[in-house]
């Protein structure tokens, strides 16, 4: 009986981590053998296609018009590469957090009614190994649709403009909030009793971070009134379209006053735990402060740069706040995602210590009207 | 309610290493009380039957036995190692097979078998051939390589039973086993499980088919409502009486044959008429077997109309209402 077991020799945490291994590859085999799966990623595949064919098609139509009817000079230098890369990013982000749920919100209570849950939990396996393979298993299918659209992001890069950072930084960004899609739905998913119950938290939940996080963010800026001392701004010419230097069109006078303003960075980390915003703010963008054109900022840029200025707050936004001229476009001193990371990390972090609870055998409370076998 | 008696024939009680026993363990869902201090004990080297009717907490029970579930109070003792302290040791010597046959659908049976062998976290050395033993022990070495989607019932029982012994466990915990199962399965089975408990193995078997415990079970415990209502070996069980069924050509000259020797008997009412009647033990049907054909009564079948261990069920039954 005891020479049995394949402990000696082995350390505590290399045992763990194999029988991790061996969760993510009893999985994984079964993922892959499911035909759906590879359907959803062949439609994938052919859906990023068509959004990328359709950008470049656009782009080129609107720059084949401008040649044609209008004087005006080209406001994109860099061609299509950026918007291509913009356009897929944002979609291939939308996507992914519409599949992950998809990919991850079953792995425990589908094992819990079909009653392969008690099955793994009888055995030497912690609740800990089981939850973790569960995620890493639900995270590398969820991967493999990241892979499919990568060819599509790389093509952002060869029509130009952008730099294999550019790329490399927004699929690592993409990775990290699919993975943590995917905790939250392995999270809810050992604590729900039904496959329908838990699938639909995590959507709700993902919801929550993409749409509730805006509403919270707006509705919540109304609660902070503040003040913000400021002098005036005297502004030079209107002249919109001028090629001048990316800077601040006003100088500023006057004895500084207080002035009613909203005290956005007070709620800036709302914004921060969207998962678009993580993307948008953690690319690193060229530093456009000495750049000529304001047109050339793409929308994951704006995004970016609109949850900085929230973060910056009136000090840092208001014309003459504190006599200073303030810059328009901020640089990349104050990253907001950081932030937003954390406490969605912090987020998935608790629902999997919960779900970890929840599968500690043998069990002490059960949920209402779940069942150990 | 305490338990009636101890299993006798077994001087090693609940204490000594071997089995699994459970000492006054309770356990509610809710408002729900699905054990109410149950006693139980299942001594290695024998098949214990864990009978009772539907919902008399027999899965809650085998749930707790088989660590997932905590008991609200009592201890659960396997080998003498308490599961709440020692769950991994536990674990080794425990195998389980649930009622419901969970299984992964599109992995293979050989598959199965090896990840559940992983999960024991056995030597990697000699698993295929530890697999295959295991797979031609169940008879499934000539599906070992279809997926378990395609498996029948009783397959896929066959297989639920490989994957619970595959770590070799010395306590061996089954949820109605036989269920679905078809006759020359049943009988395969019980083979089966008769060599396990040979092994030395501890074998609960919990089931509401009475007849084939008969056959399989060196000693029962009795469960309803939640409580332990009474344990008894099989041999007790016989010697606690049982009902015979006779039938012969000529029934009034039976029932006259019978009067004369004085015996009680019932007429039953069937597709085949016959009379029954209770026997103290098989030295009684022996006799009135023998003074039966010696008075040339024309027997054409004489039996127990029930099992053993049914007829202590009905009793019961009897007594609880």
């Amino acid at each position: 009986m005891d020479n049995r077991q394949d402990t000696a020799g082995t350390s505590a945490p290399a045992a763990y981590l194999a029988g991790i291994r061996d969760v993510v590859v009893l999985e994984l085999k079964q993922r892959l053998r499911s035909r759906g799966w590879y359907i959803m990623l062949a439609i994938w595949f052919v859906l990023t296609g068509v959004v990328t064919w359709l950008t470049w098609a656009s782009w080129n139509a609107s720059q084949a018009a401008q040649e044609a009817y209008g004087g005006f000079p080209t406001p994109e230098p860099s061609g299509p590469g950026s918007m291509i890369f913009e356009v897929v990013l944002a979609f291939v982000l939308l996507f992914a957090l519409l599949v992950a749920p998809a990919l991850s919100a079953n792995a425990i209570t589908g094992d819990r009614s079909g009653g392969t849950l008690a099955i793994l939990q009888v055995t030497l396996l912690e609740p800990g190994q089981i939850l973790w393979g569960k995620f890493f298993a639900a995270w590398l299918a969820a991967l493999a649709f990241l892979v499919a659209s990568a060819p599509f992001l790389v093509i952002g890069v060869a029509l130009g403009g952008m730099t294999p950072g550019h790329v490399l930084v927004a699929l690592l960004m993409l990775a990290v909030e699919v993975g943590i899609v995917c905790a939250l739905g392995v999270g809810i998913s050992a604590l729900a009793g039904r496959p329908l119950f838990a699938i639909v938290v995590t959507y709700l939940t993902v919801a929550g971070l993409v749409f509730g996080t805006l509403i919270s963010f707006g509705l919540g800026t109304g609660l902070t009134q503040g003040t913000v001392m400021a002098s005036n701004p005297q502004y030079r010419q209107y002249a919109p379209l001028e090629s001048g230097p990316f800077g601040p069109a006003y100088t500023c006078s006057g004895p500084l006053r207080e002035q009613p303003a909203l005290r956005t960075e007070r709620v800036a980390w709302l914004l921060g735990m969207n998962p678009f915003v993580v993307v948008a703010d953690a690319i690193p963008y060229r530093d456009r402060t000495s750049q000529a054109g304001f047109a050339s900022i793409g929308a994951i840029e704006g995004i970016s740069q609109a949850a900085r200025q929230a973060m910056a707050g009136p000090d840092g936004t208001v014309p003459c706040a504190n006599g200073v001229v303030q810059p328009t476009y901020l640089g990349q001193k104050s990253p907001l995602w950081p932030v937003g990371l954390g406490l969605q990390l912090a987020l998935s972090a608790l629902l999997m210590r919960l779900g970890w609870r929840a599968l500690r055998t043998p069990a002490r409370k059960l949920a209402r009207g779940v069942r150990i076998a | 309610m305490a338990m009636i008696s101890e299993v006798p024939g077994h001087p090693a009680g609940p204490e000594s290493a071997g089995g699994i026993s459970a000492r006054g363990v309770s356990r509610s869902f809710g408002a729900v009380r699905a054990v109410e201090h149950m006693d139980f004990h299942a001594p290695a080297g024998k098949v214990t039957a864990l009978i009772g009717p539907n919902g008399a907490g027999k899965t809650t029970l085998l749930l707790m036995l088989a660590s997932l579930l905590a008991p609200d109070e009592g201890t659960i003792s396997v080998g003498g190692l308490d599961p709440r302290h020692d769950r991994a040791e536990v674990r080794k010597h425990l195998g389980w097979m649930p009622d419901t046959l969970g299984v992964w659908e599109s992995l293979t049976a050989r598959e199965i078998l090896t990840q559940m062998a992983r999960f024991y976290r056995l030597p990697a050395q000699g698993l295929g051939g530890r697999v295959s033993n295991m797979l031609e022990r169940v008879r499934l070495a000539g599906l070992a390589d279809q997926s378990a989607r395609v498996l029948s019932r009783g397959q896929q029982q066959r297989l639920s039973l490989a994957r619970a012994l595959i770590h070799d466990p010395s306590v061996l915990l089954l949820d109605e086993p036989a269920s679905g199962l078809d006759p020359g399965s049943r009988v395969e089975l019980r083979m089966m499980l008769r060599q396990l408990a040979a092994e030395g193995k501890a074998v609960v078997v919990s089931s509401h088919v009475l007849s084939e415990l008969d056959e399989i079970a060196d000693g029962a415990v009795f469960v309803n409502k939640g409580r332990t209502v009474r344990q008894q070996t099989t041999a007790e069980a016989a010697a606690a009486g049982r009902r015979y069924a006779v039938s012969a050509s000529d029934p009034a000259a039976l029932a006259a044959k019978l009067t004369e020797l004085g015996l009680v008997f019932r007429r039953q009412e069937g597709r085949r008429p016959a009379v029954t009647l209770m026997l103290n033990n098989d030295g009684d049907a022996e006799r009135l077997l023998r003074d039966l054909v010696l008075a040339g009564v024309g027997i054409t079948s004489f039996a127990p109309a029930t099992g053993a261990l049914e007829e202590t069920y009905m009793n019961l039954e009897g007594e609880l209402q």
